[in-house]
């Protein structure tokens, strides 16, 4: 184990690549194994909780939040938002309005570095802390101010919010899916429409998660996963074992990670020089 | 393991901090050896201690309580400011006279306007699970869990105000609403996804602030204020 705050990436326990091993899963996974889905499908089914709140898209690059009670709801969330959710402020009355007692999220670095501190540091009474079982953080690059980069779509190419299915991102380029086809713009121009907040933030992992899931571009179809505590350490292996998830060593793939690490930390620094 | 001595010294404030001391203390008995101001018959039980907890702001026209303050800081390796009119001053700010119950002073600050703190813990109380996680991952010897607490202890005010200030009008709120969710007395609310203040129910805690994932990054990576 790596000595608590030296890396980058946080306290790591172990790194695996995982994917699910359910047919339906791994036909509607968005961006990688589909790993964070089987592993949550598991805590569902096995009663470890009772909801999660995640976020799901509406239309556009809106989201809301959401509690799925099932693999099918659950089913229902996967995929990209590129917008920010208000996650935060809905939590609360979702989990009073559905009485849920242990549940876990999946959320953005930051949103899990609220989430690690609201349970690691409860400052109000009001705080539910005690009811987040798992955290499990995505991998971030950021977010879009999506008002911004709506616009920018509208002036550019003449596309309307309404019209997008969903966006993907591949190596160099992001893919706006439209009913009428795909369209390809370069991941450089679409990066200038990143919210300002994000760009000074120096998270790429989810320090404050039990769980990181994100994917790197030499294991196309695997979820990188990267364990922080016995927590997560049990319900990945727990996962494993009643065959929700297959796993193998991921070790090989940190460096890569480590990358995506360094250069957000390196953007959010030179950003800092110059907004701050 | 031999138990933490800590001392808690109260300089004056609502007793919130004191009661979420009091009621986090069953569960801390076995790690930690509590000399508290309510149980004590004069003078201290020891002449040093591991940490000490002081609740309340400090007010500057009192020299006794400034004194007391420093010899606290003599007597303990670790200061840890408690609530956020230790911490940051909180509500204990807009003492300045004229209002119910019309206090004789006016000038009340955060206590590291005098001595040197190791911790500030904000909070308007901080809850007793907080303090149960402090001593946890102080024993433990956790810098990065601790270190937002370690910065805030440079840190003189924080408010809603700050960050509206220092977040919001500067674009780097991403909208996450964490602000809303944590305010104790509902002065934030998020409008079109960004935070507003309803100025007149901030109490200055601090809370939103340091609860904010992006300024709590940017004051852990440096960027404190003063």
């Amino acid at each position: 184990m790596m000595p608590f705050g030296e890396s980058l990436l946080g306290q790591i326990r172990a790194v695996y690549l995982g994917r699910g091993t359910d047919k339906e899963i791994l036909r509607r996974k968005v961006a990688s194994g589909g790993a964070v889905t089987a592993m949550l499908t598991y805590a569902l089914e096995k009663g470890l909780i009772d909801g999660i709140v995640t976020s799901k898209r509406t239309k556009g690059l809106e989201g809301e939040a959401v509690v799925a009670r099932t693999k099918e709801e659950l089913l229902e969330t996967a995929g990209n938002r590129w917008s920010i959710v208000p996650f935060a402020a809905r939590i609360k009355a979702k989990i009073e309005e559905e009485d849920l007692k242990k549940v876990a999220v999946v959320c953005l670095p930051c949103q899990a570095q609220f989430f690690g501190q609201m349970r690691d540091f409860p400052i109000l009474e009001a705080d539910f802390g005690n009811r987040i079982r798992y955290i499990v953080s995505l991998f971030c690059m950021g977010t879009f101010a999506f008002e911004a980069f709506l616009n920018y779509l509208r002036v550019k190419y003449g596309v309307r919010a309404e019209e997008i299915v969903d966006i993907k991102l591949t190596r160099d380029f992001l893919e706006i899916h439209r009913e009428s086809g795909v369209l390809t713009i370069p991941l450089r121009e679409a990066f200038s429409y990143l919210q300002t907040g994000c760009l000074v933030c120096s998270d790429y992992t989810g320090v404050w998660s039990d769980i990181s899931a994100g994917f790197v571009e030499s294991e196309p179809g695997w979820t990188v996963i990267i364990t922080r505590n016995q927590r997560g350490e049990e319900l990945v292996r727990g996962a494993e074992n009643d065959g929700y998830l297959e796993l193998r060593d991921g070790s090989h793939v940190l460096g890569e990670v480590l990358k995506g690490a360094r250069e957000k930390l390196a953007r959010a620094q030179r950003n800092m020089a110059q907004l701050l | 393991m031999e138990k933490l001595k800590v001392l808690h010294v109260d300089i004056g404030g609502c007793e919130g901090c004191n009661v979420s001391i009091i009621r986090a203390y069953p569960k801390l008995m076995e790690s930690v050896e509590l000399d508290i101001s309510y149980l004590r018959n004069g003078g201290y039980k020891y002449d040093e201690y591991d940490v000490a907890l002081v609740t309340g702001g400090v007010c500057m026209n009192e020299p006794r309580v400034i004194e007391e303050l420093k010899e606290v800081r003599e007597k303990a390796k670790v200061v840890v400011a408690f609530g956020s009119c230790s911490a940051l001053g909180g509500i204990l700010r807009f003492c300045r006279g004229g209002q119910a119950p019309r206090p004789d002073h006016r000038n009340f600050q955060p206590i590291n306007s005098v001595i040197e703190v190791d911790y500030s813990i904000p909070g308007c109380p901080p809850t007793p699970q907080m303090l149960q996680s402090f001593f946890k991952y102080f024993t433990a010897g956790n810098e990065t869990r601790l270190r937002l607490f370690k910065v805030t202890a440079q840190v003189k005010k924080l408010s809603g105000f700050d960050l509206i200030d220092d977040i919001v009008l500067t674009g780097l709120c991403i909208g996450c609403g964490a602000c809303e969710l944590s305010c104790p007395t509902g002065a934030i609310k998020l409008i079109d996804k960004r935070p507003t203040l309803a100025q007149e129910r901030c109490i200055r805690c601090g809370t939103c602030y340091i609860r904010c994932p992006r300024a709590s990054q940017i004051i852990c990576l440096g960027g404190v204020k003063s």
